[in-house]
């Protein structure tokens, strides 16, 4: 960038403005390793008392269970959002359909509509179908609700493949569907990737839907896990051992993190929360 | 696209005449397509058209989810006095009459009821009917093998009455049948009144919507989601969005990765532990409140304690995950602005100010209209984050109207569920959502988006 003007001002500005975040995440990382006296911010001892929960079931229960039943939601979201919405994709890339238009523009509308104001809609189909109370249930509304947005990321990286590839995959004779598996696919690799990370955090960090639709299920997932543990401590919230279990929880999701970042940059750029 | 399948000449001809004729449908395509379709139409538009037609029922907790059946309660026979039914009706509607059939019998051995007792009863009696109870009471204390004490005996004559209270009926001819039987006096009109009445399922009523029309709650409720939508978005995810865009878009590059990568922190976060840190830096022995207690300022818990705190709070902690979107978005178009034309500027002697002032806002129109349009929508039906901290409090002065129609229909602590009050908030909700979205297609040129396929094979 031009250097002609001084940055120094600018960082002091930036730093004010970006404290409370810098806080909050520092003392996250912090506390989780050290005590402080009561009343006061700064830690005086070391200890790793907080991490006991991990091989201690007494602390706050089985956390590794809870853990591998996220892992299981979160595995089953990408088992439903990838292998769809590249098939989906292709489709509306590629092929010629009748109402073409007007399923992309329904795929927009839908990727751009909140689809957390149809969970009371979603709770009625649950109610008809009989999978209300069942992480089957969750599982495929999760997804569901993320193909409009699967479909439509894997559409631009479709249209992004040049059709010369599959121009001569047809001259040479393959059939339209050995062109897609052979040639076309290796080619939105990166995309399956990126959709998998992504539909796998999106899985992961999800509350709203295990808690409101399968309030009873056997499979408690880690997020509802967490939250349980503040709400079930009414008196002297011991917020370091929250947050311990919470660096546990979010630590898969900074690791894809860090291993995928500028995949995933792109993507958020797209992204739903508010 | 289109000018490089002009080049292609063979092939985009041939495609472009086959454009002109009809275009062949590809079943591959359908194929491809159908997993998705199902899953949505399940997911997506089956819910989308239950919202709209249970926005119109009463269906609630107490009337259960699927059929309803038809009781008469003594209650309702109370209600019904206040509105108008005679009191005679009523004591014929209510009155015991005693059989003496199968029915009777099998209530009666499931019951525990002597067998000798109850055969002799049946010999004796079978088909007979009596009007008073205690007249049955006598004649079976006539039988020999009746009970001496008093209350089995009368318990036993309880196992032959038959009252149409409290008897639940799966269609409205059962009970209309039953009631003629039980209050011959009764008028036709009456009992068809009684019958409607007594249905215990979820009915089509416009009520709902007539509740939002004219409950003052309604206007509080739409001031708040104007105030949070329109705080959050314009101090944050518009204005501190470009703020840092712009801030670190100037910034050595050291210094720009690292303050991207912290404000996107929020946005990555699970929620529930980013509710749990607002927790501990707003609740009393938080951060924020012993840091003001050391200023000498008020110190209570700033998410629940006041108004004016709790409305901060719920602003900033959504504000901080959106101001990432923000961020994003606007550091990608800064980006395009060619450089030539900000060396040109400092040629010039524009002071950086007038930089920002006069280059780069006026391109930036079109990414801050994006923002604002696609996030005006995620804020107005987000509440997950509201839920998780302030849950609309104190008293319910931070409830925004996704919340509300969230609690009101799914989660709250009364028990009573209003599945079709909340089903109406949300339809709002859905309409207006509907709405904005297809604004916003029109907006930004949905057309360039969905150019035909290049290969009709």
């Amino acid at each position: 960038m031009t250097k002609n003007f001084a940055i120094f001002p600018l960082i002091i500005l930036l730093t004010i403005v970006s404290l409370p975040i810098a806080v909050m995440y520092g003392f996250l990382i912090l506390d989780t390793f050290t005590d402080a006296p009561p009343g006061e911010l700064w830690p005086d001892r070391f200890t790793l008392a907080h991490w006991r929960f991990l091989w201690d079931p007494s602390v706050v229960g089985n956390v590794w269970k809870a853990a591998g039943n996220s892992l299981i939601l979160a595995v089953s979201i990408i088992v439903i959002v990838v292998p769809i919405s590249s098939l989906a994709g292709y489709a509306v890339s590629r092929l010629n359909l009748p109402f073409r238009r007007f399923f992309l523009a329904g795929i927009m509308v839908m990727h751009a509509f909140p689809a957390v104001t149809l969970l009371i809609g979603v709770f009625f189909v649950l109610k008809f179908t009989g999978l209300y109370n069942t992480m089957i249930g969750v599982i495929l509304v999760k997804g569901s609700l993320m193909l409009p947005f699967g479909i439509w990321i894997m559409k631009g990286f479709y249209d992004a493949v040049p059709w010369e590839i599959e121009m001569a995959g047809v001259q040479d004779g393959a059939s339209r569907l050995t062109v897609f598996r052979r040639l076309i696919l290796p080619q939105v690799k990166p995309g399956l990737v990126a959709l998998s990370v992504f539909a796998f955090l999106d899985g992961w960090g999800e509350y709203l839907l295990p808690r409101i639709l399968a309030p009873g299920s056997d499979m408690e997932v880690l997020s509802v896990f967490l939250n349980e543990l503040v709400q079930a401590d009414q008196l002297g919230y011991d917020f370091n051992l929250f947050k311990s279990v919470g660096v546990f929880y979010t630590l898969p999701v900074i690791i894809l993190f860090v291993l995928f970042q500028n995949r995933l940059m792109n993507i958020f750029g797209g992204g739903t929360k508010g | 696209m289109s000018s490089s399948a002009d080049l292609n000449t063979g092939v985009a001809r041939k495609s472009r005449r086959s454009d002109r004729r009809r275009p062949r449908i590809s079943g591959l395509g359908l194929a491809l397509l159908a997993p998705a379709l199902f899953l949505l139409t399940l997911f997506f538009f089956a819910p989308v058209v239950l919202t709209g037609i249970f926005a119109f029922t009463d269906l609630s907790t107490s009337t259960g989810i699927g059929r309803g059946q038809y009781v008469v309660t003594p209650n309702l026979l109370r209600q019904l006095g206040d509105q108008g039914l005679t009191e005679d009706d009523a004591t014929a509607i209510a009155s015991v009459s005693i059989t003496i059939d199968e029915a009777g019998i099998a209530r009666a051995t499931e019951g525990g009821v002597d067998p000798d007792f109850l055969s002799e009863i049946a010999d004796r009696f079978a088909g007979e009917s009596f009007d008073d109870p205690r007249a049955f009471s006598r004649e079976l204390r006539g039988l020999p093998n009746a009970p001496r004490r008093p209350r089995e005996l009368t318990q036993t004559a309880e196992y032959f009455e038959t009252s149409v209270l409290n008897t639940r009926f799966d269609n409205p001819e059962a009970l209309t049948a039953q009631l003629a039987d039980v209050a011959p006096d009764v008028s036709s009109d009456t009992i068809a009144w009684i019958v409607d009445r007594s249905y215990t399922g979820a009915r089509f009523t416009t009520a709902n919507f007539e509740r939002l029309a004219t409950q003052k709650e309604t206007l509080r409720l739409i001031g708040n989601t104007a105030l949070y939508v329109a705080a959050t978005l314009g101090l944050f995810n518009v204005g501190l969005g470009l703020f840092l865009a712009i801030v670190l878009f100037y910034t050595p590059k050291p210094v720009t990765s690292f303050y991207s990568t912290l404000w996107l922190l929020p946005r990555i976060t699970p929620l529930v532990l980013y509710a749990i840190m607002w927790k501990w830096f707003t609740w009393e022995d938080g951060f924020l409140p012993i840091v003001a207690e050391q200023f000498g300022l008020p110190s209570f818990n700033y998410m629940k304690g006041s108004v004016v705190t709790a409305w901060m709070t719920m602003i900033s902690l959504n504000g901080f995950i959106g101001a990432s979107f923000g961020l994003i978005l606007f550091s990608g178009a800064l980006r395009a602005i060619p450089m030539q034309q900000l060396w040109a500027s400092e040629v010039d002697g524009a002071n950086r100010w007038q930089q920002v002032r006069r280059i780069i806002l006026p391109q930036m129109r079109w990414p801050i209209l994006f923002v604002t349009s696609y996030q005006t929508l995620s804020l107005l039906s987000s509440y997950e984050q509201i839920w998780l901290t302030t849950n609309g409090g104190p008293g319910r002065t931070t409830t925004v109207w996704a919340l509300e129609a969230f609690t009101t229909a799914l989660s709250n602590y009364t028990g009573n569920l209003q599945y079709g009050l909340g089903a109406a908030m949300a339809l709002v909700l859905v309409v207006v959502g509907l709405v904005l979205s297809i604004i916003y297609l029109r907006l930004f040129k949905f057309g360039e988006l969905v150019s035909r396929p290049k290969i009709e094979l």
